[in-house]
């Protein structure tokens, strides 16, 4: 099709690049190709609108909330995480916290003591091999640290904190265990068992498993502590 | 540091000076209230009353069809809940889109609470929205539908004028945020199948806190905020006169140069866009290659999506502050994107992106800095395979 400066919207509005829909059309002689620049001219080919395209229901929960809500809410859970994985738990983190509660050990344990790492202070690292796996850069705060072996007790935060304050980045990093409250479970947990378990804050919304070495049931949710981690 | 780059215009743009110095009057000399009768007020009213043609101006419309809010989400409250509100019917059903922003979604999920039906429109791999999609999700309770005319975080265009046409067919208001687009990409109401537009200052290099919400004459919207019944009555409360001023002279400049500025911005952005696929292995355009504002850029890298932390950390310690999704999601930023995510990308896909927003005030000296810095950053991540799948490439 042969599109002449007659076929173009007239705004002028450059945002194809060209000042002018004329110097586009003149453009257009040589390059037929560039009509695609044109936003007012150009139609997307219509894509097969999936099944659920009209269904009604909630609105996607914007910000990613979407995890803590249904791991809070009333709704009932599926109990499948983001790849269709059945678990059995979500594992909250402590109110008072700032993320969920993280023993980790740098995968060369000297770090803590080099780096001389303080509670308070904004870590970064990435979760590798045994446990977890995982493929994200984790950032958080130190809570407490053990410089004689060089394990930390430290809270996951978003990526705000070190942009705000600054960090020390251990690299890689062994996730030895979780603490946190199980407010929502699908059956009743024994010390001593594994179980596949939902981190509300995973940021895949990946199963992990674990076993339960710590329990105390209280008012406000049963506290955990789960070791000896793998995800999925 | 070699200097400071501020490529993330979509979350927020510097004040220009001119719009800086149209205000400066009134944050001193100036503090009349518009409702006044006196010398003072007059002033103020007619100051109010000029921003408000400067406006219209942007957008081709009526002074009259102009409300001032506090800012984009609060027009796009106004925008969702007003015209419930004012439907007076027992059923009301909404349909908008699954990438709009948290001003609509959360106002949708109000509303839903509320007893309203919401039907969330999906998007293909590019972003857009089907405009068939809309026909089917029409119904006899349908009484407005909201897509927004560019989104925040891939910065792909929507077909608002299909959609519009749809929608005025059924008889249907519609409401574009146009936040993100106003100021950038040509908006004439008397063209565009709109019954209801918000903007926002800070978004067009204005001030923050002010925005503004088009109401086409005739639609009936009820009021959020009662009072003294400023801005028609739909928006009560003494007028934020510096900053209305402000929003009036960024959107008179904006309509002024949008069309020059679109041209050297879409150079800019071709340039980016180009030259980091070609120095980068594995990078891919998220989002529209040409349906997207002229100054947007979002950038996936394969293989390193798990580090877009880490990036975005070299790249501010570089000097150059880029985002990973929109600003008002950063507080969640730990979770994945659910625009991504609603366009097919997997969690983890959905949380690397690199959204780059280039605006008034960057230059081409700018975008050559970047162009050094990325490819440093890429190289010292740590991708989670010791396999290549990552390698920079020499610069030509």
């Amino acid at each position: 099709m042969k599109v002449t400066v007659n076929d173009l919207p007239g705004l002028n509005c450059g945002v194809c690049g060209y000042r002018t829909c004329e110097a586009l059309a003149e453009r257009l002689l040589s390059e037929p190709d560039l009509l695609k620049r044109c936003i007012h001219f150009s139609t997307k080919p219509k894509a097969a609108a999936p099944a659920t395209a009209v269904a009604t229901g909630p609105a996607p929960s914007p910000c990613g909330s979407c995890a803590n809500s249904a791991a809070r809410s009333d709704k009932p859970a599926s109990w499948r995480d983001s790849l269709g994985r059945e678990f059995d738990f979500y594992l909250d983190h402590f109110p008072t916290e700032p993320g969920p509660r993280e023993i980790i050990i740098p995968h060369n344990p000297m770090l803590t003591r080099e780096m001389n790492v303080q509670p308070g202070e904004t870590l970064i690292g990435r979760p590798l091999g045994m446990s977890c796996g995982c493929p994200i850069t984790h950032c958080g705060v130190a809570m407490q640290v053990d410089h004689r072996t060089g394990v930390i007790v430290w809270c996951v935060t978003g990526p705000l904190r070190p942009r705000q304050e600054g960090y020390k980045d251990l690299g890689y990093y062994i996730a030895e265990g979780y603490e946190g409250m199980i407010h929502k479970s699908r059956c009743d947990l024994t010390i001593g068992m594994r179980y596949f378990f939902q981190p509300t804050m995973c940021m895949l919304q990946w199963r992990h498993s674990g076993l339960v070495n710590y329990l105390n049931r209280t008012a406000n949710g049963t506290q955990v502590r789960v070791e000896g981690l793998w995800i999925g | 540091m070699a200097g400071q780059v501020y490529f993330d215009n979509a979350a927020t743009t510097p004040v220009d000076p001119r719009v800086a110095e149209a205000m400066q009057p009134y944050l001193a000399g100036r503090f009349g209230n518009p409702s006044s009768l006196h010398w003072a007020g007059r002033e103020a009213r007619e100051s109010v009353a000029c921003a408000r043609r400067q406006v219209a101006g942007l957008l081709q419309t009526e002074p009259g069809e102009i409300i001032f809010t506090g800012s984009g989400t609060e027009s796009d409250n106004l925008a969702l809940l007003g015209v419930i509100e004012a439907s007076g019917q027992e059923r009301n059903h909404l349909v908008t889109s699954s990438i709009e922003h948290p001003a609509i979604l959360e106002t949708c999920r109000f509303l839903e609470r509320h007893g309203v039906e919401v039907t969330s429109l999906p998007v293909d791999g590019e972003g857009v929205v089907d405009p068939d999609g809309l026909i089917k999700a029409m119904r006899p309770t349908t009484r407005l539908v909201s897509v927004m005319a560019a989104n925040n975080v891939v910065g792909t265009l929507q077909p608002i004028h299909e959609l519009g046409r749809i929608a005025r067919e059924h008889g249907v208001l519609f409401h574009t945020d146009a936040v993100q687009a106003a100021g950038k990409i040509p908006v004439d109401v008397r063209t565009l199948p709109v019954d209801l537009l918000s903007l926002s200052a800070h978004k067009l290099h204005g001030p923050k806190g002010v925005g503004a919400l088009y109401v086409r004459e005739g639609v009936s919207l009820a009021p959020l905020v009662h009072g003294g019944g400023q801005e028609h009555g739909l928006r009560s409360a003494t007028e934020n006169v510096a900053g209305i001023v402000g929003l009036g002279r960024a959107a008179e400049i904006a309509a002024a140069e949008m069309a020059d500025e679109a041209v050297r911005l879409v150079r800019l952005r071709d340039h980016l866009i180009e030259s980091v696929t070609a120095l980068i292995s594995n990078t891919y355009l998220i989002g529209h290659r040409y349906l997207r504002l002229p100054g947007h850029v979002c950038l996936g890298f394969s293989g390193l999506e798990g580090e877009a932390i880490k990036l975005l950390l070299a790249l501010d310690a570089a000097g150059v502050a880029v985002s990973s999704g929109s600003a008002c999601s950063a507080h969640h930023a730990g979770q994945p994107s659910y625009i991504l995510q609603a366009m097919g990308f997997d969690a983890l896909r959905a949380r690397g992106s690199l959204r780059v927003t280039l605006g008034r005030f960057n230059t081409e000296a700018d975008v050559d800095l970047f162009l050094q810095v990325l490819p440093e950053a890429i190289r010292a991540m740590r991708p989670v395979t010791s396999y290549p799948a990552v390698t920079t490439k020499e610069r030509v």
